[in-house]
This record gives structure tokens, sequence and C-alpha cells, in this order.
């Protein structure tokens, strides 16, 4: 036998597009039916293809990072590889038990006790009640709900029954497993632990599917990237390769998209808002690319109808869920706009950048330090990347390189 | 591609854990608890024998009516409440079904065992009712069990094809408890089968659920086998309908996750 434990060829997924939550009434079929009988056109059915001809195979032990921008088909693949669905055309073969982490919880009754969960979703996810048995104190100790065991879980914190549907899941054994944004579950201690047991999962050889919109955690953890785009299979290989070219390919996205302008209030009686934002490298060429060490200069053009006593503008960097990975505002001393002004620019100076290779948007607004209230807000002003060789060293994880430096003292 | 006896010993656990799921949860924060599966018939058995014993003076067979009604609503009851839950037992675990897989038809047979569980505790007033009326079992009691294996079998090709249906068309959920209360009344359940007239017999018993309730009456209360070719065409239409059933559940529940 083989060693390739996920097998995909030539899979494709249609949905039918069906309008209101009704997934469709023995009224519209009637409908249907009797304007065929009666010869009228029918409508014909709205179609479209989440997944098309996608082939690729896993070998055991294998783990691989799914990347794609949203509404790429990443979910749909999820489905078909968890068996959740079929595929409309194409076939898929798996060998070895399967399990997710994509919907930790699911299945979980209310009503019931912590206890009685345990073992209900447990069997949901494949396991005999014996084995739930076994391993019964290893999951509540996982998942830290101690003396509310016995509690009807209806009374858990969100965060307490996250913890259980995360403990019940990692603790099932799968030769495959599924993830999905597994960093996004429970506090900072919790995390630690879902990471301990990623990588010892990835130590017993199992097959992983991770999927993941921060790409430093796709290259720690997976050698082999597929990237999904409309469906369709756009590169798979070698991970540090594909994160390179999903870059360059989001980069060109980026550029053609438009930023948003938000905050607007009473009419355009505003008394001061920005005009532009505008990025550029050290030599003040134009740029959206950079290295870690890279110099970045933003320049923010505003305008002001009259002067005000007391402004503070200010730049923050998200990641691509719109998390607000840090900020940097003026001081409301520092800057003042004494005389209305047509064309001011300021200018920010980031050097080095130091975050960590990825993708980002940037934020700029101008507010009132007193009452916080924006005078104006831009959105995604910005749209910033993060690549190259020094980017791509592994000497530092998540979002930000600080500065630093490791001493042996004994 | 699932056939190996080891997942069919775990899907075995898989149907306990949904039927212990539906039991604590229908009975937890509730007062009378489980008695509530002995009300459903009891109460029904009240109403019947004021209404059609009393008032419109229904034969029985020479039995008392009581306990003529009771031997039929406790079977009925179940065959009831299990289409109830079944049809909807796909829509009511939609967020399981969008995401997680395992074997569709396993809610199903879960819901069948609940309901059994329900059988089981309303009988026990029926045991209390035959000492009450001095009616005592003979051998041809052994009967109930083939009637109920053919029951189980019909409710399970019945709520096959209906909770398949309702996963695309919420319509069957609102006409299942309509089509369940005129099918009780094509059912020898209020009355005998002997107040069917001649020529009506051989129709009327193209329900396949009128031979397998009269059967349980003649069983356990007259001591006698159930009519059997009646039974026999029970017993073929209930393996046309599970037959079919089956092939459009298991075709159906591949996508259920699609449109559910």
């Amino acid at each position: 036998m083989s060693d390739t434990t996920i097998e995909l060829s030539g899979v494709s997924k249609r949905y039918r597009l069906r309008h209101g939550w009704y997934v469709t009434s023995l009224k519209d079929e009637v409908g249907r039916l009797t304007a065929r009988l009666l010869g009228r056109a029918v409508q014909p059915r709205e179609e479209f293809w989440a997944l098309r001809d996608v082939s690729f195979s896993l070998e055991r032990g294998e783990v691989l990072g799914l990347i794609g921008m949203n509404g790429a088909g990443k979910s749909t693949l999820l489905k078909i590889l968890s068996q959740v669905t079929v595929p409309t055309t194409g076939s898929f073969v798996t060998n070895g038990r399967l399990g997710s982490l994509i919907e930790i919880g699911a299945g979980f009754h209310p009503d019931l006790s912590g206890r009685e969960n345990i073992f209900l979703n447990g069997s949901i996810m494949g396991m005999t009640r014996r084995e739930v048995q076994r391993k019964f104190d290893q999951i509540v100790a996982f998942a830290e709900v101690g003396r509310f065991i016995d509690t009807p879980i209806k009374f858990y914190s969100s965060g307490m029954q996250m913890r259980l549907g995360f403990a019940v899941a990692a603790h099932t054994d799968p030769d495959i497993l599924l993830i999905d944004e597994i960093l996004a579950v429970g506090d900072a201690s919790f995390q630690a632990k879902c990471l301990n047991k990623l990588a010892e999962l990835k130590e017993q050889d199992k097959t992983i599917v991770l999927v993941s919109h921060n790409l430093t955690n796709i290259t720690e953890h997976a050698r082999t990237v597929l990237w999904i785009d409309h469906g369709t299979i756009r590169m798979f290989g070698e991970s540090d390769a594909v994160v390179d070219a999903y870059l360059e390919h989001v980069t060109a996205d980026m550029s053609a998209e438009d930023s948003h302008h938000e905050a607007r209030d009473s009419g355009g009686d505003r008394p001061i808002s920005i005009l532009g934002v505008a990025m550029a490298d050290a030599s003040e060429r134009p740029q959206n690319r950079f290295d870690r060490e890279d110099t970045v200069v933003i320049d923010v053009t505003y305008s002001a109808s009259r002067p005000i006593p007391g402004v503070v503008f200010g730049v923050s960097v998200h990641d691509v869920h719109g998390y607000d990975l840090g900020g940097v505002v003026t001081d409301p001393d520092s800057i003042k706009v004494t005389a209305p002004a047509d064309h001011g620019v300021l200018r920010l100076t980031l050097s080095p950048l130091l975050f960590n290779k990825g993708a980002y948007t940037l934020d700029a607004y101008v507010l009132d330090p007193a009452t916080r209230r924006y005078y104006d807000l831009r959105r995604r002003a910005l749209r910033l990347v993060v690549d190259g060789h020094r980017a791509a060293s592994r000497e530092s994880t998540g979002y930000v390189f600080y500065p630093h430096q490791w001493e042996r003292l004994k | 591609m699932h056939n190996t006896t080891a997942d069919l010993f775990r899907h075995w656990e898989l149907i306990s854990s949904f039927a212990l799921r539906d039991i604590k949860a229908r009975y937890k924060q509730s007062a009378l608890g489980v008695a509530w599966a002995l009300l459903q018939p009891l109460s029904m058995m009240v109403v019947f024998t004021l209404v059609f014993s009393l008032f419109a003076k229904v034969p029985s067979d020479g039995i008392p009516y009581p306990v003529f009604a009771y031997s039929a609503l406790i079977f009925w009851t179940f065959f009831s409440n299990a289409i109830t839950g079944g049809t909807v037992a796909m829509v009511s675990n939609a967020s399981l079904i969008r995401k997680i897989y395992f074997p569709r038809e396993t809610l199903l047979i879960a819901v069948l065992l609940a309901g059994l569980l329900d059988l089981g505790v309303a009988s026990l007033l029926f045991v209390g009712m035959l000492f009450y009326y001095k009616v005592s079992l003979s051998l041809a009691a052994l009967w109930v069990v083939p009637l109920l294996l053919v029951q189980i079998t019909l409710t399970f090709g019945v709520i096959s094809l209906t909770s398949a249906s309702h996963v695309y068309y919420r319509d069957i959920g609102h006409a299942l408890p309509l089509v369940v209360q005129l099918w009780m009344f094509a059912t020898p359940v209020a009355y005998p089968v002997s107040v069917i007239p001649g020529w009506l017999h051989p129709f009327y018993m193209l329900n396949p659920m009128a031979a397998i309730i009269d059967g349980y009456r003649r069983a356990l209360i007259l001591g006698t086998a159930p009519e059997l070719p009646a039974l026999g065409m029970s017993v073929a239409i209930t393996a046309i309908i599970t037959t079919i059933a089956l092939l459009v559940f298991k075709r159906a529940a591949r996508t259920f996750a699609d449109v559910i």
C-alpha cells in the first residue's frame, strides 16, 4: 500500500444559487413544472463553480498550507476533504481516519453537561466510548473546565465552550487533520497549548492541512503550500516559493483596489480632512513592497478649513482580518494647525519597518485629542507587502520583528 | 467506503450517543420528566374512551374499551412521535450536518431508539391495566416482536423519505402533523377492524399500519395470531417503501450540507 493519504483528481464543485432563506418551496417547484409543461421559458438556475478541476495528493506526514483570498474556494475544499459534501465531478480518496479542527464544538447540546457533551462530541468525531473514557481526564485537563464538568454547558462562557470543543477535537487521534485558523482560538496560554498540540501531531507523522491567513504561520509549519484562486489551483509547491508568488499577486491586486473613506459627518463641514496617503521607499520612489529592514516613508496630505486648537494624526497597521497590529500617533502638542491649509503634508518615516513577511493594510486618521472624535478616517488607505530574504528569515515569529540580542551568561 | 466492522461498531455508538442526547435533553428541566412518555397515550386513552366508547358507542370486540384503545395507542404514539421527530431530524441538526461528516441515517435510528424507551415506559401502565382488567397474556403475545420489527422498519423507511424531502422542502414539516393525524383515523386505533365494511376491507389493509396495529391487539388481548394475509401485504409494502427510501436517502444525504 502506498503512503498517499489524500488524493484528489479533477475535483469540481458546483453550487446552485438560491434566493431567500428558504431552500426552495413546493410552490416554486410547481411553478417551474407548470411553466415547463405549458412550454414557457423556465428561468435557468444560477450556477456557481466553487472549485474547478482541483487535483493533488498528500503523502503521510506531510503538512500542507492552504492559502487564497476570501471566497477563493478554501472552505469548499475543506468541506470536501472533511467529507461533509461530495464533489460534483472528480474523485476524492482518503486513507485513514479524518479529524478536523474546523468547526470545534459543533454538536454540543446546551442542556447537557460538559461530561455528557465530551462523550457526545467524541462519538460524533468518530471516537468510541472507550476511547473517550480513556482520554477523558486529559480532555478535561486540556480544556481547563475543572469543577464545571457536570454543569450544563449553556452556563459556560463562550471561551470555555471553545476550549472544550478544541480539547475533544485535539484528542480524536486522527491520521489526517484539517485545521482552519487554529490560532484564533482562546487566550494566549491556550494558544500556546494549541501550538504544542500541533507540533506534537506533526511529530507523530500525521498528515495536516492547515488554513491560515497568517503567512508566517503557513511558512513556519507547512513545507508544501497550495494556493487556490477563483476555485482553481494557482500554484502548488514548496511553501516559500508559493507564498512569495501569492504576495506578488496580492500586491498587484491591492493597487487596483480603492481605499475607503469613512467618518463623513455633518455634510462637508469637516474642519480637517485627509486628501491622500502615499507610500514610498527611502529614495522617495512610490513603492508598497518592502523587506523587513527597509525604510518606509508615508506622506499624509491634508487640508484644513480653519485653525484647529488640538489635532492628532495617526497611522495604524492591520493584518488581513483588520486586527490592529500597532499604530503610531503624533504628540498632541507637536502638530498645530494654526491657519487654514490647502495642501498640508505630514511625513511619517518607519525606519526600519520591522514587520515580518505578510500582507498588511494601513489606516490613516486625524482626530480631536480631547473628544477622541475622528475628524477623518481612511480605512485601508494603503496596502503594504513585506517579503524579501530578510523577511523570510526564521529569526522571529508572528507579525513583528523587534530589535534584540541574545547573550549567553553562563 | 466504510464497511468494516469497526466502523459499524463506532456508528452504533454514535447512534446511542444521539439517542441519549435526545432523551436527556427532552427530559432535562422538566418536572415530570420521563412520565411524559406515559401521559401522552394515557390522556388520549381517556379522551377516546369518553368520545368513542361512552358517547359514540363504538364497539371494541368485547374488550373493555380503555385497554382496547391503550393497546393500540402506545404503539401508535411510538409511530407518530418517531415520524414527527424523524422528519425534522436533519434540519434540527443542521449545524452539525453543515460542519461534520457522519452517516446521516444515524440520526434517524437514534430517533427510533429514543422512541422505544418511551414505548417501554408507556407499556408499564399497559401491564398494570392487563392486571386490572384481568386479561392474561397467551403465547400469541410473542407476535409483538415481529410486529414491532415491521413497524420499526416501516417507520425508518417513512422518515428516510420525509427527512430527506424536508431538507429541500420545508413544506413537509407543515404538512406532517396533519398527515399523521389523518393516518391515525385510517388505522384501527380508536375502533376495531370489524367495523370496516367488507368491500372496503382490502383497500383499508393497503395501509401497512392497519395490520400491524390490529395485530398487536389480537396478540396481546385476544390471544390470537395477526390476520396473516393482511400482515403479509403490510410486510411487502414496508419492504418496497423502505428499499426505495434508503436509496433516495443515501443519494440525497451526500449533499445535505449544501442545501440544508
